[in-house]
């Protein structure tokens, strides 16, 4: 008995704590003073955005985007808050509301600004065509019946579904820079259309790539907000902007990085498995200890509602076993990464409250995971011999005393194989939420890889960290097992 | 309704689907009686007695036990099985929880007792059964003989006012069937209520205030042991014993 009472004490206690760590989370997002903004910017898009080998934007050069946010930010005395995520969840998180405003040298184009107010521009870009440095094209007439890389929603890719038609192209589509330059090096794809500055800084810093092409169709590169938001951060951003281009601190800005003045990411020794261990230890650990938390809590919470679901399976009447197969019909119908979309981009319009992008993780984890784990609680309890049931009914206890004192514990024992199986692909599952900018251990290889091109080394790294983690798992699960067993 | 009897039953129907297993039972049992249903398989005694405590719901007609009519809503169902015992056929035992924890689960959890109470009770019930020495076993280690002695000792720790006990040693090895019987009629002797689905006529005979023979759905004939086992009135009930008797 006294070994049941503080199990339950153990259990509370974890319930609680999970309660509480998720109201901390969803408070720390949302409890902000005015004055700080929430902006979002890219991953991979030097030199607009570069990154410091931690992978934060706190280093010394930071991108011609991040060092005049910081001085108009200083200038104008505002603060903000760096998200950082691929472009095209920016401009839907710009849309959502989920961000203020967004600082990624976005080109202002027409179709833009149907949905976004853009500030005075800071920098015209101009696209250029890229092949690989060994390759023979020279010119667009060379690209017929060829595949060619464009990244999703960026002025890249306009101008070169603009010329599609003409050249009789095939379009092959990505979502950051370096995974797109990688596959037209590694002969994928035979060219691919980007930002001048973009490709030039690349080059500069060792992607294996050739400019083919003048500039064409330049475009200006702007801040901005979503349309008839966020006024007031556009305003000061126009003023500040102004003052540092007055100051000349502009032109300072865009030089040090477009003379190629600024630092080489990487030296050769560092390149080398240990080097990118050394060189990225923070990144990927902060990426890992992301993981396990999301895995954690995601399982927990999945568990809470996988019993709920399993207990309204099993129970009386038809409302609740209807409700509950519903839901897990719903939930592990629905691909993962479409899940976490709808509740991160699609749910805060519906809504009208941002959901921080941890707090969208988790309740992305819980509902896809919750819904497996109710269909095997649900099994297990049902596993259990309908006799136990007629035995403690007959000795008068209650539904729910027969359920959890009877049942249950009986029913758990068909139910642990799955659960560890369940854990196992939880924790995998987590990369996932890369997608929505989740800064876990798979964006983190993305992250890396985007400031050294070592795709090979990077990915083999963090597949062993995925399997060190998934092993202890294992082991930690194998032995519950067997505890559980005797 | 009359109050004078521990189980009233008027009219008991039960259907499975367009299967009526149940044709209209009327059964009364009076305080301190043993009631030992007999019949061939199939003949609806098994329903019967689940009807008692609902673990069958009844398609029509009542039962009262102590007076209060089970399928009425208002009635507390789990307080009433409370002071129903039952007794399975495949003695139902849980599993995971030790034999003094089988005992012990329903009055602690159902406050009837303190943990030390309801283990002290527990021991006593063991003793009963004569197996005091096994409290500490696990289901699994029993015999089935045993395990049926701790089914009724379980069932007998929620002091109910009535046994219900379903062919109790239809799953036995027949070494083991004595042992149960003997428990069975030491409870009797006690001045026990029980109705008794079974098998073992010898028990009926010697145990049972009552015999009750069931064929087709209904209670085709009753009475002492002496008037059902040798003057039979009934063509079927001739013949049912016929073929249990002179094997």
């Amino acid at each position: 008995m006294e070994q049941h009472t503080r199990r339950k004490k153990w259990l509370w206690l974890l319930v609680t704590a999970t309660c509480a760590l998720g109201f901390l989370y969803f408070n720390q997002q949302t409890a902000h003073a005015e004055p700080t903004y929430t902006i979002g910017t890219g991953t991979t898009f030097e030199p607009y955005e570069i990154e410091s080998k931690d992978g934060s934007y706190d280093g010394k050069n930071n991108g011609i985007d991040m060092d005049i946010l910081k001085a108009i930010a200083k200038k104008e005395h505002f603060k903000y808050k760096l998200k950082v995520m691929g472009f095209n969840a920016q401009l839907q998180a710009v849309q959502a509301g989920q961000i203020d405003g967004m600082m990624a040298g976005v080109s202002v184009t027409d179709a833009r600004k149907a949905t976004f107010d853009f500030s005075t521009p800071y920098y015209n870009a101009g696209e250029v065509m890229a092949v690989d440095k060994n390759s023979k094209i020279k010119s667009f007439k060379d690209l017929k019946g060829k595949t060619v890389a464009l990244k999703a929603g960026t002025t890249g890719a306009i101008y070169g579904e603009s010329l599609q038609k003409k050249y009789d192209f095939k379009i092959k589509y990505f979502n950051d820079s370096n995974t797109m330059w990688n596959d037209v090096h590694n002969g994928g794809t035979v060219a691919t259309f980007d930002d001048g500055p973009v490709l030039e800084y690349g080059i500069l810093n060792g992607v294996p790539l050739k400019i083919v092409t003048k500039p064409a169709k330049t475009t200006p590169v702007a801040f901005a907000v979503k349309k008839g938001e966020n006024q007031e951060l556009l305003h000061k951003f126009n003023a500040g902007l102004a003052s540092i281009k007055k100051s000349g601190e502009l032109k300072q800005i865009i030089n040090k990085y477009l003379n190629g003045n600024a630092v080489k990411t990487d030296t050769a020794s560092q390149r080398t498995i240990m080097g990118l261990i050394k060189n990225n230890k923070g990144t990927l650990l902060s990426g890992l200890w992301m993981t396990i938390e999301l895995a954690v809590l995601g399982i927990i919470c999945a568990t809470v509602l996988g019993v709920i679901l399993g207990v309204m399976g099993i129970s009386d009447g038809k409302a609740l076993p209807w409700t509950a197969s519903t839901i897990t019909y719903i939930f592990r119908g629905l691909p993962m990464m479409v899940l976490a979309f709808f509740i991160y981009i699609g749910m805060p319009d519906v809504i009208g409250q941002k959901i921080p992008l941890f707090t969208a993780g988790i309740i992305t984890l819980t509902l896809n995971e919750g819904a497996y784990i109710g269909a095997f609680v649900k099994g297990g309890f049902k596993a259990v011999d309908r006799e136990q049931w007629e035995a403690a009914r007959s000795l008068g206890l209650p539904y729910n005393r027969a359920l959890w004192k009877v049942i249950a514990p009986q029913g758990i024992k068909f139910m642990i194989p799955s659960f560890i199986n369940q854990f196992i692909i939880t924790l995998k599952d987590t990369s996932i939420l890369s997608a929505i900018g989740v800064m876990e251990l798979t964006e983190t290889g993305t992250v890396i890889i985007s400031k050294n091109m070592e795709g090979f080394k990077v990915w083999a790294i963090i597949a062993v960290m995925y399997l060190v983690v998934i092993t202890l798992l294992t082991w930690l699960s194998n032995y519950v097992q067997k505890r559980m067993r005797v | 309704m009359d109050k004078g009897y521990k189980v009233q039953v008027e009219d008991l129907h039960k259907s499975f689907g367009d299967n009526e297993v149940l044709k209209g039972v009327n059964l009364n049992v009076k305080d301190n009686e043993v009631v030992c249903m007999i019949g061939p398989s199939g003949s609806g005694k098994s329903t019967f007695l689940r009807c008692l405590n609902k673990l069958e719901d009844p398609t029509n007609g009542h039962v009262y036990i102590d007076g209060y009519d089970i399928s009425d809503p208002k009635t507390n169902l789990d307080l009433v099985r409370q002071n129903i015992g039952m007794v399975f056929q495949h003695f139902n035992l849980f599993p995971h929880l030790s034999v003094l924890k089988n005992i012990t689960l329903a009055p602690t959890q159902l406050k009837k007792a303190d943990d030390a109470e309801a283990k002290k009770q527990a021991m006593h019930y063991l003793d009963i059964v004569g197996l005091t020495e096994k409290a500490a076993a696990m289901p699994s280690q029993l015999s089935g003989g045993q395990q049926q002695r701790v089914a009724i000792a379980r069932a007998l720790a929620m002091q109910p006012d009535v046994m219900l006990f379903d062919e109790p040693t239809s799953a036995l090895d027949p070494e083991m069937v004595g042992d149960v019987l003997a428990v069975m009629k030491r409870l009797a002797q006690q001045g026990m209520t029980m109705i008794v689905v079974t098998h073992e006529m010898g028990f009926a005979k010697s145990v049972a205030d009552r015999v009750a023979f069931f064929h087709d759905g209904l209670i085709q004939e009753e009475g002492t042991p002496e008037q059902v086992f040798d003057h039979p009135q009934q063509p079927a009930t001739q013949s049912f014993l016929n073929k249990v008797l002179n094997v």
